[in-house]
């Protein structure tokens, strides 16, 4: 087994002819850009336009990226970016776009490699929150969490917020400790 | 709320939820293909009728600018497909070719002397056309996105 590379060094790779550390930059970040698109409220294929969006902009500053070790970092603002575009393009979401272009800690987790530190904050969540958010993660409907958590329907939008603002709490904290 | 949004956002994506779809993945990694090895990228730039700007016959004129040249482009799309009609400033001269391309097709045309040139029927999404002259380093426009 090799090392993973680092992303700076694969980037260079990737400039210098070297095809499988493109590939490797691919399977590294391109879920995260998925979900950065996505979270922008784009449909499949405008997300897939922004996601390829970011990597045509890659190609053509291949060789100017400032700080090659962050390209992990620049490939999901860069998404965010073309996303908004393609948004506000749109029309439609004009009012959450504007939201989205100044985002808060949460889009920090999100275009950060912070998945883990996210999913441990979760757990240590208390209840109800640590199971709604979970269930919430896996796409079911409010309706399918009331069901499971037992409670009415009307009240898992409130305590979808609640939740959220607690774990973003706790997620500043955090990186204020680091 | 977007922030909101965000925050579900990277709980599938820790979650492993909403993955990226293998189609999308595969034309990310074919775009590595699309490298035009020691290009000059020409921006945007403002012209007469403002850039990237729908005229009301359904056209788009943009400018590109770089390294002396400039591209201008009307971009029409009708029927789902989009046409180009292009032109060069100034005319690169004898044996130079542009290259209309998209992630999935490139279409090569002879530069006359006048500069202008055009592609029909590309399909809707990421554009770019690149300019090669004898004897200088390749031009490419930035990718630019095009949907009805």
């Amino acid at each position: 087994m090799h090392e993973p590379r680092d992303p700076g060094e694969l980037l260079t790779a990737a400039a210098d002819d070297d095809r499988t550390a493109w590939d490797e930059l691919e399977s590294r970040f391109g879920p995260r850009m998925w979900a950065v698109a996505r979270a922008c409220g784009l449909n499949e294929t405008d997300a897939a336009d922004a996601v390829q969006g970011a990597w045509l902009r890659l190609l053509e500053h291949l060789h100017t990226i400032r700080d090659p070790s962050g390209v992990g970092a620049w490939l999901a603002t860069t998404t965010r970016r073309e996303a908004m575009l393609i948004a506000r393009k749109g029309q439609t979401l004009a009012l959450r776009v504007e939201i989205a272009s100044e985002p808060d800690p949460a889009a920090a987790v999100l275009e950060a490699d912070s998945s883990r530190l996210l999913w441990k904050t979760v757990s240590s969540l208390n209840e109800p929150c640590r199971t709604l958010l979970q269930l919430l993660a896996t796409d079911l409907g409010y309706q399918q969490v009331a069901l499971r958590l037992g409670v009415p329907i009307g009240s898992v939008g409130p305590t979808r917020t609640r939740c959220l603002e607690k774990l973003r709490t706790l997620i500043q904290l955090q990186e204020t400790v680091q | 709320m977007i922030n909101d949004d965000y925050f579900l956002a990277a709980l599938r994506l820790a979650a492993g939820n909403d993955p990226i779809p293998g189609h999308v993945s595969a034309t990310a990694r074919d775009a590595y293909g699309l490298r035009v090895p020691q290009a000059v990228t020409a921006a945007p730039a403002e012209r007469a009728a403002p850039a990237g700007v729908r005229g009301t016959d359904g056209c788009h004129m943009i400018r590109f600018v770089a390294a002396g040249l400039t591209f201008d482009l009307e971009v029409t799309v009708g029927d789902g497909l989009i046409d180009i009609a292009g032109q060069v400033i100034p005319p690169p001269g004898e044996g130079s070719h542009v290259d209309v391309r998209t992630p999935h097709l490139t279409l090569t045309r002879r530069l006359p002397r006048t500069g202008q040139f055009a592609a029909t029927g590309l399909p809707p999404g990421w554009l770019s056309v690149v300019c090669h002259r004898p004897g200088h380093a390749p031009v490419q426009t930035r990718w630019v996105r095009i949907r009805p």
